[in-house]
């Protein structure tokens, strides 16, 4: 009878815990792992290993690759977009002050820690559960020149005065970039941080209404938009500013910065994604007033 | 009273939709200052069921007292001048509360509140009193309390998905508000001019 109990409660304790995501469900296929799967208040967050190759994945559905990093080979990018987000350095290869609007797995802060020791890098994460993920699956660790604020991108720069020679913006959530990080009033008041040769980037996905809308919007905000198209990705990176130190063609005029490479990452290359004439079609500039972004995201 | 019976049904129709297209609309306003995430949908929900709440008590006691539908229809008029003036309020309302205010979570559920309490909780009051202006002997020939508030929640359905779906697309938030503001007031003077209180029999009153 006691021994019946006892399988009773230990099947309850376990449903309990695997309904309210207390047990990190652990799966194994072959060399795959998913070493964590839960919720925040924020994402339904995965964790899967493959191999060296750990990834954060965002949705229920897990069909979107996040943000990945293989510790066999940290310097690598595993994706195309983050490699091409370091063309701002090329734009402005004297930053000092980098403000980073999304962690993901911290791919990014940890070359700034091995390549870029001298930038001091602010990184704003909303979720604090990412936070976690990345620190305990991702190696994150924050090196003495960075700093992480968990809070809202855009209320982190609402609040805070400081300057910075770029902001990155690479926020996403399960659905695609939070639609109060796409507006006119957002970049705004991006521009009003950044110093006078900084530069704004931002990482978006091509192929849909939303993006020809954003660039749109980028071109009433800013004198200057450049846009690096993914060679092997949908992903655009979208650079702007009012008064850049150098820009396509003569990106590297006074010589090319950190000798074209940070890491595994060849400037060069890189710079090769930028299109002068990118294809937009007309779209209406988004603002906090008008901003249907979830339904633009769904036409081509 | 088929004038009486097709003016309730406009107006629990009408206020029904512009309380959820209200909603809807909110997370839009709100966005900006606070911030995405999950506890902005809180902040909205919750504001917006004490507001309900509120509205059902003041709907019972106004027509507990016998007050009469021209009256009711004035803090009609009340509720659709503010929703003309959500537009114009909501950004110094916001932008003082995040200046102010550290925690999001408290700051949105003040501004919902600042901006919301008066106009929902005046909508929310329509179906409680319209369901206490109903004669007795009309009540017992069907139409029940539970007629009405399923009138009403047809509306807050079709404002739901028509705003969500249709107006978000095609026009910015801020005229969306003004457009159901506008409308609304529309309506009340509407209900105004027909003078439901002659129409609807004293006697039969509740």
């Amino acid at each position: 009878m006691g021994k019946k109990i006892l399988i009773i409660a230990l099947f309850l304790l376990f449903i309990f815990g695997w309904v309210t995501g207390a047990i990190s469900v652990r799966e194994r296929y072959g060399d795959t792992a998913i070493l964590f799967e839960g919720d925040s208040i924020y994402n339904h967050i995965t964790v899967k290993k493959e191999g060296s190759l750990y990834c954060m994945l965002f949705g229920r559905l897990r069909d979107s690759r996040e943000t990945c990093i293989d510790l066999n080979d940290p310097d690598l990018s595993v994706f195309e977009y983050t490699a091409m987000m370091f063309v701002g350095f090329l734009f402005h290869p004297e930053s000092k002050n980098i403000c980073l609007i999304g962690l993901g797995g911290g791919y990014i802060p940890s070359l700034f820690s091995r390549y870029l020791p001298q930038v001091q890098l602010q990184i704003v994460e909303i979720d604090p559960l990412v936070v976690k993920l990345a620190k305990k699956y991702f190696n994150f660790t924050l090196s003495a020149r960075q700093n992480l604020a968990i809070e809202d991108g855009r209320l982190y720069l609402r609040k805070n005065a400081k300057l910075f020679d770029q902001i990155w913006v690479d926020a996403f959530n399960s659905d695609y970039i939070p639609a109060h990080m796409t507006t006119r009033e957002f970049l705004l008041l991006c521009k009003q941080r950044l110093t006078t040769h900084g530069i704004l980037l931002q990482n978006v996905h091509g192929g849909n209404q939303l993006y020809d809308a954003q660039v749109e919007t980028f071109r009433s905000v800013f004198a200057k938009v450049f846009v690096f198209e993914g060679e092997r990705s949908a992903n655009r990176i979208i650079v702007a500013a009012d008064r850049p130190l150098y820009e396509p063609p003569d990106l590297w005029k006074q010589g090319l910065p950190f000798q074209g490479k940070i890491g595994k990452i060849d400037l060069r290359r890189e710079a090769k994604k930028y299109n002068p004439k990118p294809s937009i079609k007309k779209a209406p500039i988004l603002t906090d007033d008008y901003n249907p972004a979830n339904l633009m995201l769904l036409r081509s | 009273m088929f004038i009486v019976y097709g003016t309730f049904l406009i107006l629990l129709v009408s206020y029904g939709a512009a309380i959820m297209a209200l909603e809807i609309l909110s997370s839009h306003l709100m966005a900006p200052f606070f911030g995405g995430s999950i506890y902005i949908w809180g902040s909205i929900i919750s504001s917006f069921l004490v507001h309900f709440s509120v509205g059902y008590v003041l709907g019972g006691y106004l027509s507990k007292r016998n007050s009469s539908f021209t009256h009711f229809s004035l803090f009609l008029l009340c509720a659709s001048l503010w929703i003309l003036a959500i537009p114009k309020i909501y950004i110094p309302i916001c932008e003082y509360l995040t200046e102010t205010i550290d925690d999001i979570r408290l700051g949105s559920l003040l501004a919902m509140n600042l901006i919301f309490f008066v106009p929902v909780t005046i909508m929310a009051s329509v179906a409680p009193f319209i369901i206490g202006s109903i004669p007795g002997s009309h009540q017992k020939r069907g139409f029940t309390a539970g007629l009405v508030l399923f009138i009403s929640t047809v509306g807050s359905f079709l404002g739901t998905n028509v705003t969500a779906f249709y107006l978000i697309d095609l026009f910015p938030v801020s005229r969306i508000i003004m457009g159901i503001g506008l409308y609304c007031l529309f309506i009340t003077v509407i209900v105004l001019l027909l003078r439901i209180d002659r129409r609807l029999v004293p006697k039969e009153r509740f």
